[in-house]
């Protein structure tokens, strides 16, 4: 029960996360008619990964190894590219918003793009979630030996993912506009350097790219993955006890080219602070 | 930026519809182990499997998060894994693998090397499909080896009809004339026709190789009825007899154009045919045993040639690709020994296999190790 848990929580807490950072600042930001954007993006990919998984599961066909692996890789570099665009969206939004001319600069791509980040944050590991999803439903459905155990902990996990996600959502509410970008956007510049260095894992697994056994570090020995403080920084922070070179270095990379961005832009949007400042907007 | 990035998007999703694989047929599939994980053990149904589209039913009987590997045989690439096998969960790993030498791996808790067990993955001929250009390649080298087979037995059939008729009509001058001459076009797709297990001992045996109680029938029997010289005691043919063996010949030979009529193959059954033909040269024809009557081994032979030539040439823009050093060797090869060959030309055929003399034949034998050796790799070579 326990494991099937993690493995739920795990797979449901980045996405959850990401889907409550883009929602908090929707609503602080007074544009709660943009959330149907959000919801459309979490329906078609949690929609879609169901679909697929089911038809996996139990049509005539399944996925070969390497084109599921390819899947994932894929999504996930697409993913990273757009969770950054929504860092650096939010971090210039920040600095319309202090003007009070909030959302005319792309209006015409912006309800798209939320529909798009919001998808990849579900969709990228959706895929796998419902493979394991179907899984734990065969064993509650099968003749012998039936178990509600694995569906009931998988369930409860990615309940636990969306109720910490809540969680988040409650607690941006309460802090100032300015501290929120702060905070969510270095927080989100992680998550993304995580799911970038995930995806480059899967991609090496699937030989797409080489050096999956050149080793920059391994505390698999220190930190397990099927330990709660495993689960929770895999979930969060797709930390990985056994981190290829490659994947060490797209990490840093990302987090050093993509911080810097974050930092100027942050700073650009605070510093014509002459005109007064609205609510909660100052630094 | 949407319009750039949708594309990956796309091809992802596309992946979805394009690489789909045959889920699990019928439990008992060869193709299909099951595994049992649990924390402290790792056992597969089976140890062994035909290359192909595999299938791990893996179940985790164990409390802690389990994963199965397929690796590599240096037990480091991962051929294939799945993760998240929860306890209580069944799940499955589909791949399709080479043959080859490969471990098997749970990782319970998901640290470690794994659990490992030993995994072999024999040469079931099916094709596991290269990717990409390479298949491509793969589909220009079918289309062109289908065409010849094709061909070749369109050929036969016309020649067979003619030599079957002289054969009934006991005009043996024109049948001997003939004989060679219509069995070049077998002998060049020879594996092709082999491969049909039912036609080709009807067609094709030789009467050393027959079992007791075995029924002589085919090009071997009718070459024995024409070339009586070598045979002690032997009792001719009646017209009646001749009729039902030649007739026999007509109808298997029209079974084989039927069934060859939209054959496919994959490049490894390319590769392997080739190699096959050269195997022939060596145990049949250099020995002077497959026309044993006759003495004709020498037209088999070039036709043998012949065929593993073509087999080669169609594969040539994939091997160059692969391992052109290989390809070289097997150019070379092919000439020196078509250089051997052409020695022994007499007019439009060759000389009878009794004017060679041991060092001929000698020479010639040399000659095909020297081209069936680097010919052998090349499935291998392509397969990679
Ligand atoms: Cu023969």
């Amino acid at each position: 029960m326990l494991a099937n848990f993690l493995i739920g929580l795990r797979e449901g807490l980045e996405a959850a996360l990401i889907v409550s950072i883009l929602v908090a600042y929707l609503v602080k930001s007074e544009r709660r008619s943009d959330l149907r954007y959000i919801w459309t993006g979490v329906g078609i990919a949690v929609g879609i990964s169901l679909v697929f998984g089911a038809v996996l599961t139990y049509g005539p066909k399944g996925l070969t190894f390497e084109a599921q692996e390819l899947i994932g890789g894929t999504l996930s570099i697409v993913a990273v590219a757009f969770v950054t665009w929504m860092i650096l969206w939010m971090a210039t939004a920040a600095k319309g918003l202090s003007r009070t001319l909030r959302g005319s600069l792309d209006e015409a791509t912006r309800p798209w793009s939320l529909v798009v980040v919001a998808l990849l944050a579900v969709g990228r590991e959706g895929l796998e979630t419902a493979l394991f999803i179907w899984a734990a439903t065969q064993a509650a459905a099968r003749d012998t030996g039936a178990t509600l155990q694995p569906l009931l902990g998988a369930l409860l996990g990615i309940v636990v993912a969306i109720v910490l996600g809540y969680l988040m959502y409650r607690g941006a509410l309460r802090i100032n506009l300015s501290v929120f970008f702060t905070w969510t956007g270095a927080f989100l510049i992680l998550v993304a350097a995580g799911v970038l260095a995930y995806g480059i894992h899967d991609l090496q697994e699937a030989r797409f790219l080489p050096g999956l056994h050149t080793i920059a570090f391994d505390v698999s020995h220190v930190i397990s993955l099927d330990s709660v403080v495993g689960s929770l920084l895999k979930g969060i922070f797709n930390f990985s006890p056994v981190t290829t070179v490659l994947e060490a270095i797209a990490w840093v990379s990302y987090v050093v080219v993509v911080g810097t961005l974050f930092v100027l832009r942050n700073r650009a949007a605070h510093r014509p602070a002459a005109t007064p400042v609205p609510q909660g907007a100052a630094s | 930026m949407i319009r750039s990035l949708v594309a990956p998007v796309l091809a992802a999703g596309l992946l979805l519809t394009t690489a789909c694989t045959d889920n699990t047929a019928a439990s008992g599939d060869a193709r299909t182990m099951s595994v049992k994980a649990s924390d402290t053990a790792c056992e597969v149904s089976s140890v062994e499997a035909p290359s192909g589209t595999l299938t791990f039913k893996v179940t985790n009987e164990g409390s802690k998060i389990n994963e199965f590997y397929l690796l590599g045989e240096d037990g480091l690439r991962i051929v294939a894994e799945v993760e998240n096998i929860g306890p209580g969960l069944t799940r499955d790993l589909v791949l399709s693998a080479p043959a080859g030498t490969y471990f098997t791996a749970c990782k319970p808790g998901m640290v470690g090397e794994g659990i490992r067990g030993d995994f072999t993955v024999t040469d079931s001929g099916e094709d596991v499909g290269p990717k990409g250009e390479d298949a491509e390649l793969v589909a220009e080298a079918d289309k062109q080896y289908a065409s010849y087979v094709r061909d070749q037995v369109d050929q036969l059939v016309t020649k067979t009809e003619q030599f079957a008729t002289l054969v009934k009509e006991r005009k043996d001058d024109e049948a001997r004339a003939m004989y060679a001459d219509a069995r070049v076009h077998w002998e060049r797709v020879e594996t092709v026709a082999e491969s049909f297990g039912d036609l080709d001992p009807q067609m094709d045996a030789r009467e050393a190789d027959l079992e007791a109680g075995d029924e002589f029938t085919g090009w071997h029997r009718l070459e024995k009825d024409l070339w009586p010289a070598r045979a002690e005691g032997y009792t001719a043919m009646t017209d009646a007899e001749r009729a039902t063996v030649a007739d026999k010949l007509v109808a298997d030979t029209a079974t084989l154009y039927d069934r060859t009529r939209d054959m496919t193959f994959t490049a490894s059954d390319i590769a392997n045919g080739a190699k096959g033909l050269l195997d022939e040269v060596a145990t049949g024809k250099v020995t002077g045993e497959e026309e044993y009557w006759s003495r004709t081994d020498l037209w088999d032979f070039q036709a043998n040639v012949d065929g593993a030539k073509v087999a080669w040439e169609g594969l040539r823009p994939l091997l160059q690709r692969k391992d052109s050093a290989l390809d070289g060797q097997i150019e070379k090869a092919f000439a020196s020994l078509q250089a051997l060959l052409d020695k022994h030309r007499d007019g439009e055929g060759f000389v009878t296999y009794d004017k060679l003399s041991e060092d001929d034949i000698k020479q010639l034998a040399d000659a095909v190790n020297t081209l069936s050796e680097p010919l052998s790799k090349m499935a291998g070579a392509i397969l990679s």
